[in-house]
Order: structure tokens, then C-alpha cells, then sequence
């Protein structure tokens, strides 16, 4: 990669549990490996996570799956359930050792999100796509003999696709590709030669689920515009259309011997239907949230259900041959009439966070998730604080709020469901936030000012045995003297707005291999920082400083003192100014920038000698300056305070 | 004036002493009763404005509006408005059929009221409409509010006067002016997120549409390309609050509610960056003397207004920064283009910009 090229590096880290045993978003794919009877579902909190379908119900959850940074949005389960292919918005394909769990190879071929992949059974031949328009066929045994020092992996591009595309399939033995896309048409390949074979009209809105017949002479596709068709390919023409759902069409599954359809989608509702006579057609059930993937169990004689929702869910099918028979009533969209309303096996998934407040400390973070459970995390140390319940989140809200005006140094992504923070030098400088370490409860010494941005990436990076770390008395220094992360912490680096680039445990970075990636990774005014210790650069603030009104100045000055000083000074020392350099009778001439070296010399407190006031309002001296210009004078321009000399 | 010569014509001046020319080529037994046809004098490019006015004087709901108000403020302070519905006044009380007119006060009012147009440079004409409608707007809320206080002021109010201001003012400054009641319409945006497929849709007001213009269309085909549905993809992902996440989605303009004239901007003037300047687009745009708009939202208030043409304001000229205006007035079925076309005007370079096109159920 050209490093000229490269775009700004971003920070990222994830407040999350060591485990999070639950799926904390909706779960966009499942496979099940019937022999072992696990089931892996794809979650879009980025996890992968396996499952143990037989047996006991209580305790299903086998392990996590985690190395990407965005939703997954498809998995297969190739090689006879020894490995797994994820597909991610984070731009990626992984490969994976499924039974133990851990991420062989990543793919960086896709430049926009992966949305489908398509797996060919008997020649192990895998094919990936996305919003990117590209298709990419992969052999699976290449892809799992990759390592280290052999990681160059041929691809062969089926290239055509005008639109994003947001759905594919392969028969298993890779004979046919068919692709759906915002195109409205099926696109056709023979993946062995990647020709185009012919591209089908039909739908009036994106195609999102595909199934091929193992023999690759049928295909049945759903689509947003709530149909799914039947198609021949061999005709090269749409045999039927299915009109069974009233809204979008998002997952199908056929039957082995391509009789029958089960379909989902917006509507909520899992339908099987007879495809050479769809008007025998029966609803499985009805879920709580829109349906985004099936999968078969074992035995055929149930299927597995992934939703928007975290919830997974396994519901009986009726009877192949029952469809045709006077026992259901058919032809009814009546959702009273389903046929099972009590799912086989239910694995309860947990919440998404979906409002968040920062609060004006800009260190806390109230979130409320999908049921309205209300939390509050503490961003400088990476950690939850407080579960507070099902409690009203704006109040909560109101209740936690500070007269104090700290600048924004992080911004927050909710994609995953957790809270993910991102810390960059853009818009939001991540070293713009410097406060007093004891407001901030870190020491009870005066006058010290940290940095937020500046602590928090030291924290991040403390176990990284970088050779630059300075010493102090022989020792190097780790971290930030104050506090440190938790070590199960994810940390990522990805391009600001883009592609990941790295992702780690805060605790792994200790690692020699690790240890040579973030060497190649971490950009460097992070290093500066984080490493070397260097201090950020102080916020600036400029203001006027004027006698009140009320106030008969001895040398009744007319002229405006402009002066400067840090943004998170107190009152308290422009008040100490004003006593020591003007009423003091010093030097009066005092024009530009005040040094507020603190003197102790002045045995009173400067201010009860002299009260400063903003608006006419009098400050308390506690007040830093930039919470003043925030809260009093409400503006960027000509920041004005007045003194006024207390009578004794 | 002499600077009047670098840019454009001084067309209306020339037309002048066409007049009579003019009217004897159709015959003045074929005008309209009570129906007059006044060219306006060009104070050095200011065919701009006169251009508008003149399109606006044939709104016929609007210059009603402009005389009504007129008959109703006998003597209030001078404002571009007074200015207006005095000139539409002098015009509509002119003994002649046809003749010229100076709108002397007005360019000086407009002078005073906006520095872009105190100069003598040619100006953007719809750049003055825009100007001339809100402005307009705003003086005749000013003098609402006025006049409510000054009601709330008389005798009697007592203590609770100023309880009555907050309840009196609020209601009437939403209320619609009769700028919003002629000019006014709502457009839908609708964005469709490719994951969720959740519709989200914002309304927005307007007082003109403005089209794209290509090679060979049609109004019609500028309306629709108006209303394509654009995919927000790449770099440009929408945020869905569904999702919580950047998703690829599909976003569409359609009118929602339809107003009773219909200013139709003509993007005739759009800059190129290879030559890091604007550049006019002449391609020919096809317009009907009847319109409906087909790009209307599901829930439109009125999707089968008929519109007819009532006026057209013509940019001759090949580029930005040069060329004159002329304005259009059309009659019945026929574009009658009563202030003639002189030779030395290139045809080809006579291109629509803004089109007027008024609601058929407004003229009855």
C-alpha cells in the first residue's frame, strides 16, 4: 500500500464485556453444521457466534467469533463445517478455522461493503459481493493454505454489474452464479469460465434473496418489491411469480428437491409455498421483526429464523404434503391462521444501544438501548459505570447535566449495537479537551491538567513495547500513571470513514507480531503522544478584559486589553491577573499575553479582592473561561469580561 | 446611457418606436379589451428586472394582488413593493394599448434595497425574481405585524397587553401571505435506506422549481429527471437511524403540493469546471402551452392542477455574463410575441429561462 496514499488514521475502540454472549443486533446469516449441530450466526454487532443446537436448551452459546469491525453480513460454512467465510461492511472477507474459532486469513480485495457470498459445495469454490459491483470467485483450499509469508491469493472477477449488488448464488456444483442487485435484473455466469450467460428482467425493485437448483436449470428469486419469481434458466424466462408477501422479500431456502419455497421478509411473516402451484401456500409463523435469514435444521423439518432483532429463532414446518391438503386453510393472509405461534428453540439475543447523550463533562455517555434500558459509560476508561434501568433517558439526561464546557475530542458510532468511539485529529481533534486532573477526579493535587485524548490513547496503548518509550530513572514508561483500559478492550485502526486497518486487544499489543503491525499501523502523531509522552498543544482562547461600569478605575483605562490564555483557566486567575498586573498598581502597560503563573504570594484570594462578570453576571471563580464564553457570552467573537473591585 | 451598449440591447427602448410598427402588424382590434401591452424602458441592464416585471404583470393573479394593494395603501412609506404596484398602476391605467414605460422609481427603490443590483452590470434574472418574491413576502409580514401591534396598542388592552401580543402575533406571521397563497408549492424529498427500507421523507416549501436542462427534451422530461431517483452509494451512504449505520439509499423529489403559478427555472447557467467559469446551456427545451406535472407525491394535495402558460422570460445570448432579456406574453394557444423579434437578434441564442405557468382553476 502506498503510504502516500493512504487517507488519515483513525483510533477506535469498542466499551464492551470480555464476553458478550449475546447478540447485541440483528443477525443477518446462519449455518448450521449438522453434524456437529452447531449453528453460526453472522451478527451486525460484528461478532460470529456458535451454538450448540442439541441437548440442553439453557446454556446453547459455544464462543465468539470476533475480528470484524463492522456488521457481518453473510457466512458460509464450507470444507464439511472445518471452516467458515464471513462477509462484512467493514470491506473484508474473512476466513476462519470454524471449530476452534480464530481468523486464518483476511481478504482486502472488496472496496465497499461485502454483502453476499455463494458457496459451491462440491468444488469448494466460494464467491463474494457486494456494493461494490464486484463479484470475486475463491477457492476455498487456497484460501485456507494461506499464511504469513504465502499470502498471495488469485481471484478470478465476474465483471458486468451496473449496481450494487445485494444478493448471490451458486449451485453446488458450481456450474451457475446468479447475482441480484438495485439493477432489478438477475445477472447469470458460468463461474468455471466466468462468461455471461444472460441477464433476466422482471423485478420492479432490488433483488435480495436467490436460490439456484442443484442441477442450475431453475432459480427463484425474492425482491424488494415484495414478489419472488420463479425463473428458468434453461428458457431463460420467468415461469412464475409469487405473490405470497405483502412487503420486501429478504430470505429464501428451498427444498432439497426444489419443490417448495420458505420465504421471509419485511412483512415478519415465514411462508412455505408450493413452487409449481403457489397457490398452496401456508405461513409457518409470524416473528417480531423483519426476517433476514432461514437455514434448515438437520432433519429438514424445521427452520431456523435470524431478524433485525437479536433474537434466534426455530420454528416446525408443516408437513410437505400437507400443503396440498383441505388441513390448513389456505390462500389467507390472516396471521391468526398461522401455523405455529410457539418457536421450537428461542436463543434470546440482548439489546442494541439506540440513543446516546455525551454529557457536557464530554467523558460520560448516557445510552438507551431497544428496550429502554438505561446506561451510563465512562469513555476515558473504556468501561460501563452504572446499569440504571428502564428509566426515563431524558430525564436522566437533565439530571446529569453540568454547568461545565469541555470541547468534543471523540465522536460515537452505534452501528454495532455497543458503543464504538472514534478518536481522530479531523474536525474533532481528539487532544482538544485538556482539564484540571482533579475536577476530573484523577489526583487531588492542584493545578495539574490533563488531556483527555492524550491519557486515553496511553491507556489504549500501554502494553505496546514500543522502542521509543522514554525512560524515566531507568524504567520506560507505560501508560498514564492514572488509570489503564480494560485489556479485553477491541482496538482499531481503520481510515478515517474507511477501510479497517488493524484490530487487536488492548491487552494483545504486548505481542511481538502485534507489536510489528501497530509499528507499521499506528500513525504518528499518535506515537507522539501515546509513546513519547510528547504534551498535545493547548487550546488558545483570546477575550478582552474591561473594568465594569460600576467601577471607578483609578486609571479609568479606555483601551481594550486583549488578552490570551488557555481555554480551561479558572476565573479565579484572570481575577488574580486583575489584582496583581492592574489594581496592584504593577506594570501597567500590560498589553498581550498574560503569563498565569500561579504566585502564592498573595496571601488573600485574589477573588474576593476583585469579582469578575460576563454579561453583567458575576462568575464563580471556579469557572474555567471556555464554559463562560459558552454558557454566558454564547459566542466565538470578542469574548469581553468586566472586574469590579470588591468594597471592603 | 452609454454603458447599456456593451451588453445587450437596449431592446426595449428600440421596441419603442416599434410601437406602432407593432400595432399595425396585428392589428390592435385583435388586443384584448383592457389589456396593455407596455414595454419598459432599460436604464442601462436593467432588462433583468424589467424582463420579470413585465412576466409578472401577465400573472394575472398576481398583479391583482399588486393593484389590490395598491388601492388599499393609499400613502404608506416607499418600499419596492409600493414601487411595484405603482408601476403596475401606471400600466394598467395607460389610455394606449401599447406604448412604453419608465420604471424609474423601482430601479432606484431596488438600488437602494439590494447592492448586488446597484450597479449597471447585467444581472441574473431569476436571481431578481427569487429577490423580488421573498422580499415582497417579508414587507408584507413587517406590515402585518405592524398593523397587529398598532390593534393591540388601541385603548382598552390594559395590563394583559402584552399576554395578547404573544397570542396575537404568533398565529398571524404562520399564517400564509399572499406571496405564499400564489407562488408557493411543497416538495417531498423521500429517502428509501437500501438495508431497512424505511422511507423517511422531509417537505420543504418553494416559490420556483428549478430543472435541469439536456440536449433535446421537453419540459416534461426536465420534471422528470427532477423527480429521478438518486442513489445515495460510496462515500455518499446515507445515515439511517433505523440501522444506526451508513447504508446505501435511494433519494427522490416529487411536488407535493402544487402552487398556483408555477415558476419553472431553466439551470441555463452551470459551471464547468474544466474551464473554471459558467457556461450557458442553449440546448432546446421543448415546452407545452398546457402543462401537468407527473411528478407528484402520493399524498399531493392537488396532483391535477392544469397549468397554461401565461409567460416566458428569454435569455438571448450565448453566455453568462453577457446578453439581454426579454420577456414573452402569451395569449390564448398562440405565443404571441408582441414585442416583435428584431433581425439582428440571433434566433438560436433566444433561449426560455424562466417559464410562468398559471393554475387553470386560478383565471376563473
Amino acid at each position: 500500500m502506498d503510504s502516500m496514499m493512504r487517507k488519515k488514521t483513525q483510533v477506535s475502540f469498542v466499551i464492551r464485556d470480555e464476553e458478550e454472549k449475546k447478540h447485541k443486533n440483528g443477525v443477518s446469516s446462519l449455518q448450521l453444521d449438522p453434524v456437529q449441530g452447531r449453528l453460526y450466526s453472522a451478527g451486525r454487532d460484528g461478532i460470529i457466534r456458535v451454538w450448540q443446537t442439541t441437548g440442553s436448551s439453557q446454556d446453547r452459546y459455544i464462543q465468539s467469533m470476533e475480528h470484524h469491525t463492522d456488521w457481518v453480513n453473510d457466512i458460509v460454512l464450507c470444507c464439511g463445517g472445518k471452516n467458515l467465510i464471513s462477509a462484512s461492511s467493514d470491506t473484508t472477507v474473512k476466513v476462519w478455522n470454524a471449530p476452534k474459532g480464530f481468523c486464518m486469513s483476511t481478504l482486502r480485495t472488496h472496496k465497499d461493503y461485502v454483502r453476499t457470498l455463494a458457496y459451491a459445495k462440491d468444488k469448494e469454490q466460494v464467491a463474494s459481493a457486494g456494493l461494490d459491483r464486484a463479484i470475486f470467485l475463491w477457492d476455498v483450499n487456497t484460501l485456507t493454505a494461506l499464511t504469513a509469508s504465502n499470502n498471495t491469493v488469485t481471484t478470478s472477477s465476474l465483471v458486468g454489474n451496473k449496481e450494487s449488488i445485494y444478493s448471490l448464488a451458486m449451485n453446488p456444483p458450481g456450474t451457475i452464479l446468479v447475482s441480484g442487485s438495485t439493477e432489478k435484473v438477475l445477472r447469470v455466469w458460468d463461474p468455471r469460465n466466468c462468461s455471461r450467460l444472460m441477464k433476466l428482467k422482471g423485478h420492479a425493485d432490488n433483488v435480495k434473496a436467490l436460490v439456484v437448483s442443484r442441477d442450475g436449470t431453475q432459480c427463484v428469486s425474492g425482491s424488494s418489491d415484495g414478489t419472488i419469481k420463479l425463473w428458468s434458466l434453461s428458457q431463460q424466462r420467468c415461469v412464475s411469480t409469487i405473490r405470497v408477501h405483502s412487503e420486501a422479500v429478504w430470505a429464501l431456502l428451498a427444498t432439497e428437491n426444489f419443490t417448495h419455497i420458505i420465504s421471509g421478509g419485511r412483512d415478519r411473516l415465514v411462508i412455505i409455498t408450493e413452487l409449481r402451484n403457489p397457490v398452496n401456500f401456508l405461513i409457518v409463523c409470524e416473528e417480531t421483526a423483519p426476517i433476514l435469514k432461514l437455514c434448515f435444521t438437520a432433519d429438514q423439518q424445521a427452520v431456523w429464523v435470524s431478524t433485525s432483532d437479536s433474537d434466534i429463532k426455530c420454528w416446525k414446518l408443516p408437513p410437505m404434503t400437507s400443503l396440498n391438503s383441505e388441513t390448513f386453510n389456505q390462500n389467507s393472509f390472516n396471521t391468526n391462521n398461522v401455523y405455529q405461534t410457539q418457536p421450537l428453540h428461542h436463543i434470546p439475543g440482548g439489546k442494541a444501544i439506540k440513543n446516546y447523550t455525551v454529557l457536557n463533562d464530554k467523558r460520560h455517555i448516557i445510552t438507551k438501548d431497544s428496550s429502554n434500558n438505561v446506561v451510563l459509560y465512562d469513555v476515558l476508561k473504556a468501561c460501563k459505570l452504572d446499569d440504571l434501568g428502564e428509566v426515563d433517558y431524558d430525564e436522566e439526561v437533565k439530571k446529569q447535566f453540568k454547568m461545565v464546557y469541555v470541547p468534543n475530542w471523540f465522536n460515537v458510532d452505534l452501528k454495532t449495537g455497543m458503543l464504538t468511539i472514534h478518536l481522530g485529529q479531523d474536525e474533532t481533534d481528539c487532544f482538544s479537551a485538556w482539564v484540571s486532573a482533579k475536577d476530573a477526579g484523577l489526583t487531588t493535587e492542584n493545578d495539574q491538567k490533563v488531556n483527555f485524548g492524550a491519557l486515553l490513547l496511553q491507556a489504549l496503548l500501554e502494553h505496546w513495547n514500543h522502542p521509543n518509550r522514554i525512560n524515566e530513572g531507568g524504567q520506560k514508561v507505560f501508560g498514564n500513571n492514572y488509570f489503564s483500559v480494560p485489556v479485553h478492550t477491541p482496538l482499531i485502526f481503520s481510515e478515517v470513514g474507511g477501510r479497517t486497518l488493524y484490530r487487536l486487544q488492548v491487552g494483545d499489543a504486548g505481542g511481538e507480531t502485534e507489536g510489528n503491525i501497530l509499528m507499521e499501523t499506528v500513525p504518528s502523531w499518535v506515537v507522539d503522544v501515546a509513546i513519547e509522552m510528547a504534551a498535545p498543544k493547548l487550546n488558545k482562547l483570546p477575550f478582552y478584559l474591561l473594568p465594569h461600569s460600576s467601577c471607578q478605575s483609578k486609571q479609568d483605562r479606555q483601551k481594550k486589553d486583549r488578552l490570551v490564555a488557555n481555554d480551561f483557566i479558572q476565573c479565579r486567575k484572570v481575577a488574580e491577573h486583575v489584582v496583581e498586573k492592574i489594581i496592584g498598581g504593577g506594570d501597567v502597560n500590560g498589553t498581550g499575553v498574560t503569563k498565569t503563573t500561579p504566585e502564592d504570594s498573595v496571601t488573600e484570594a485574589p477573588e474576593e479582592k476583585v469579582e469578575l462578570l460576563c454579561c453583567d453576571q458575576v462568575l464563580d471563580p471556579n469557572m474555567d473561561l471556555r464554559t463562560v464564553r459558552h454558557f454566558i457570552w454564547k459566542s466565538n467573537v470578542e469574548f469581553t469580561l468586566h472586574y469590579r473591585i470588591i468594597k471592603q | 446611457m452609454s454603458i447599456c451598449q456593451d451588453l445587450g440591447l437596449n431592446f426595449q427602448q428600440r421596441m419603442g418606436a416599434n410601437i406602432s410598427q407593432l400595432e399595425r402588424d396585428i392589428g390592435s382590434e385583435q388586443f384584448p379589451p383592457n389589456e396593455h401591452y407596455f414595454g419598459l424602458v432599460n436604464f442601462g441592464n436593467t432588462c433583468y428586472s424589467n424582463s420579470v416585471l413585465q412576466a409578472l404583470y401577465f400573472c394575472r393573479p398576481f398583479r391583482e394582488k399588486v393593484l389590490e394593494y395598491k388601492a388599499k395603501n393609499k400613502r404608506t412609506k416607499e418600499t419596492l413593493l409600493t414601487c411595484l404596484a405603482d408601476l403596475f398602476y401606471s400600466i394598467a391605467t395607460q389610455k394606449k394599448k401599447v406604448g412604453s414605460i419608465a420604471p424609474k422609481k423601482f430601479i432606484a427603490r431596488l438600488r437602494k434595497e439590494k447592492e448586488e443590483f446597484d450597479n449597471y452590470m447585467q444581472q441574473d434574472a431569476h436571481e431578481f425574481l427569487n429577490f423580488l418574491i421573498n422580499h415582497i413576502n417579508e414587507i408584507i409580514l413587517a406590515e402585518r405585524n405592524q398593523s397587529t401591534l398598532k390593534v393591540q396598542k388601541t385603548p382598552g388592552s390594559g395590563d394583559n397587553g402584552t399576554n395578547v401580543t404573544c397570542n396575537g402575533t404568533l398565529p398571524h406571521s404562520t399564517e400564509p401571505t399572499w406571496v405564499h397563497e400564489i407562488f408557493q408549492g411543497t416538495l417531498t424529498s423521500e429517502t428509501r435506506c437500501l438495508n431497512c427500507e424505511t422511507v423517511s421523507s422531509k417537505d420543504e416549501h418553494f416559490f420556483d422549481l428549478q430543472v435541469d436542462v439536456d440536449q433535446n427534451t421537453s419540459i416534461t422530461h426536465c420534471l422528470k429527471c427532477f423527480s429521478d431517483t438518486e442513489t445515495l452509494c460510496n462515500d455518499n451512504k446515507f445515515k439511517c437511524d433505523h440501522c444506526s449505520s451508513y447504508q446505501e439509499a435511494q433519494k427522490r423529489m416529487r411536488v407535493k403540493k402544487l402552487p398556483l403559478i408555477l415558476a419553472l427555472h431553466l439551470k441555463r447557467f452551470k459551471y464547468m469546471e474544466q474551464y473554471n467559469r459558467h457556461i450557458k446551456v442553449s440546448h432546446r427545451v421543448v415546452f407545452p402551452l398546457e402543462l401537468r406535472l407527473f411528478n407528484t407525491s402520493d399524498d399531493a394535495v392537488n396532483p391535477d392542477r392544469l397549468y397554461d402558460l401565461v409567460a416566458v422570460v428569454v435569455h438571448c445570448g450565448s453566455g453568462p455574463n453577457r446578453g439581454h432579456y426579454i420577456s414573452i406574453k402569451i395569449e390564448a394557444s398562440a405565443i404571441e410575441d408582441f414585442y416583435g423579434l428584431t433581425s439582428d437578434l440571433q434566433k438560436s441564442s433566444e433561449t426560455g429561462y424562466i417559464l410562468f405557468y398559471q393554475s387553470r382553476d386560478a383565471s376563473c
